[in-house]
């Protein structure tokens, strides 16, 4: 099944060019952010010593399960407009081994999430903080719930997709699900309760550095524990991999 | 049995696009799907294929409900070749012999068989819809199925290709493959099929045998010496109670339809009893064209 998969996978510039991108805007953001001013001093090198490192980079790798999202859901639309679902269907796959194949690949694509973190990191944190290296084994947690949170959002982005078939929609639906549709509905919604909505699970898999700081300024945050986030947040996964299949069982193809 | 149908049907929203269907296909037999369009060809295949969801009725592959096991046994074309666009010929092939669990050295025989060994390496994007309809046919054909499903085989095909496709059709049938082939391209049909069900709105006209579907409707032309008068000839025929639907054609040439079990070899002998000797004699194939509008009227 993983072969199969492969070899539609590799020989697709598209991902080649999306998973490029995915490394080289992480790799582009994290080497500008020494230059960024606080308190009218530049971070300098301190924002790349080991083993905060970690954290900072899965928070900013967070923002670019975006572009992991849209190349799934490329992958699974194609399927639908091309109409390889239907032939494979025909040529003795189970709707089941398709829904699987795709989730294969999502973990494939949070693999390569985790190990372009590790990559990014160890580069910048053994180039621009050679002194902390003894400490660049540690908190590497962070990374794989950075590495859950991909499949998190990965999930959710082929949900999407097996739900709408088309590519446009199905991005536009997924960048208006993660950033307006909860967003907005969380403020409807107690804080008790809106903490437990996917994408709110999803991000608290990766706080933002320096949260505590910041709730000593604002009172405690409302969002949960990464550690309390994560069950959670593979029962989503899980279960949108199974609206998934049912769909996709139920439907035409 | 290969196939057997059971009562099938299918809507879309209100639409009824297949009712109740019950059809039977036997091994070995060369099996046509006839109908206009939009007369439930197609959505008889996605059914049988299971890439539809039947509204009733049930479908066994060799008298089992179908299974992975049971798809992987028939090789199909459905509607349109269905590839991705950027992987190569070759690439596609080797992808379909993973999902049949075929032997990847097939790959190539299946190739050579349509001859698009030349531009194997190409992009599925670049080819024209006549080698990409191949390439389909290259497809179903990958790990030696023991049945052919093919929708509108030569769809696109030029002459050549279509008598290479017909020619392709009879062998695989020689060998003992069961094939299904949905069309509505008569001529294919009738020059290459051993049965026939004939669709229309979703129902079923007619099937069976080619041979008993065409031959119910035969007529028989017979032409008499200048020197016989019509008139004797139209009586004797008037005697025959297993010849009906006389009718007088231009030049003296009076044709009428047996009975069944009557060949035209009895209804010279009838005429010869009865002092009538005939200057000619021929039996008229009726065209399975002819046979369709009349079904479909």
């Amino acid at each position: 099944m993983l072969r199969a998969e492969l070899r539609k996978i590799l020989p697709y510039r598209t991902v080649w060019f999306i998973l490029l991108l995915y490394a080289a805007l992480l790799a582009l953001f994290v080497s500008v952010g020494s230059g960024v001013v606080i308190n009218g001093q530049p971070v300098g090198n301190t924002l790349y010593a080991f083993p905060e490192l970690w954290h900072k980079l899965s928070y900013v790798a967070s923002y670019f399960n975006l572009l992991l999202g849209i190349l799934l859901i490329i992958l699974i639309t194609d399927e639908f407009q091309f109409r390889t679902f239907r032939q494979q269907v025909i040529d003795g796959s189970s709707v089941a081994a398709l829904v699987q194949g795709k989730l294969a690949v999502s973990a494939l694509l949070a693999a390569f999430g985790v190990l372009t973190v590790l990559a990014v990191g160890l580069f910048f944190g053994l180039t621009r903080s050679p002194a902390s290296a003894g400490q660049a084994g540690q908190q590497l947690g962070a990374v794989l719930l950075y590495g859950a949170q991909a499949l998190g959002y990965l999930a959710l982005a082929a949900l999407l997709a097996f739900l709408l078939r088309k590519s446009g929609p199905a991005i536009l639906a997924f960048m208006l699900y993660a950033w307006v549709v909860e967003p907005l509905s969380r403020l409807l919604v107690p804080d008790e309760i809106d903490r437990y909505f996917p994408t709110k699970v999803f991000s608290a898999l990766t706080p933002t550095p320096g949260q505590e700081l910041l709730d000593t300024v604002t009172g405690p945050s409302s969002a949960l524990l990464p550690t309390q986030a994560l069950p959670l947040a593979l029962a989503y996964a899980a279960l949108f991999w199974l609206l998934s299949y049912l769909l996709l069982r139920n439907r035409d193809l | 049995m290969i196939l057997e149908l059971d009562n099938l049907s299918k809507s879309y929203g209100g639409t009824q696009a297949l009712r109740g269907l019950t059809l039977q296909i036997e091994a070995g037999s060369v099996y046509g799907l006839l109908g206009p369009n939009g007369s439930g060809k197609t959505t008889t295949l996605g059914l049988a294929l299971g890439v539809l969801q039947a509204s009733g009725g049930a479908v066994r592959w060799f008298g089992q409900p179908l299974s992975s096991q049971s798809k992987r046994r028939v090789g199909a074309l459905l509607e349109t070749p269905n590839f991705f666009p950027y992987l190569s010929a070759r690439q596609n092939l080797l992808l379909a012999a993973d999902v049949k669990h075929a032997d990847p050295a097939s790959v190539d025989t299946a190739l050579a068989l349509v001859n698009l060994k030349d531009r194997q390496h190409d992009a599925f994007r670049s080819f024209s819809l006549g080698m990409k309809q191949r390439l389909a046919l290259a497809s179903t054909l990958l790990g030696n199925p023991e049945v052919l499903v093919l929708d509108e085989p030569t769809n696109g095909l030029d002459p050549q290709g279509i008598a290479e496709v017909r020619e392709l059709i009879q062998r695989l049938a020689a060998e003992g493959k069961t094939i299904i082939i949905a069309s509505h391209l008569l001529d294919e049909i009738e020059k290459v099929c051993t049965h026939v069900a004939v669709l229309q709105r979703g129902e079923l006209r007619v099937a069976g045998p080619v041979s008993s579907i065409l031959a119910a409707t035969d007529r028989v032309a017979v032409r008499v010496a200048p020197d016989v008068p019509p008139a004797a000839l139209l009586q004797a025929l008037s005697q025959l109670a297993w010849v009906s639907d006389v009718k007088a054609e231009p030049a003296g040439t009076i044709s009428a339809v047996l009975a069944p079990g009557h060949s035209p070899a009895d209804l010279n002998r009838a005429l010869f009893a009865q002092g009538i000797i005939l200057a000619g004699l021929e039996l008229r194939h009726r065209t399975l064209e002819a046979q369709f509008l009349e079904l479909t009227k």
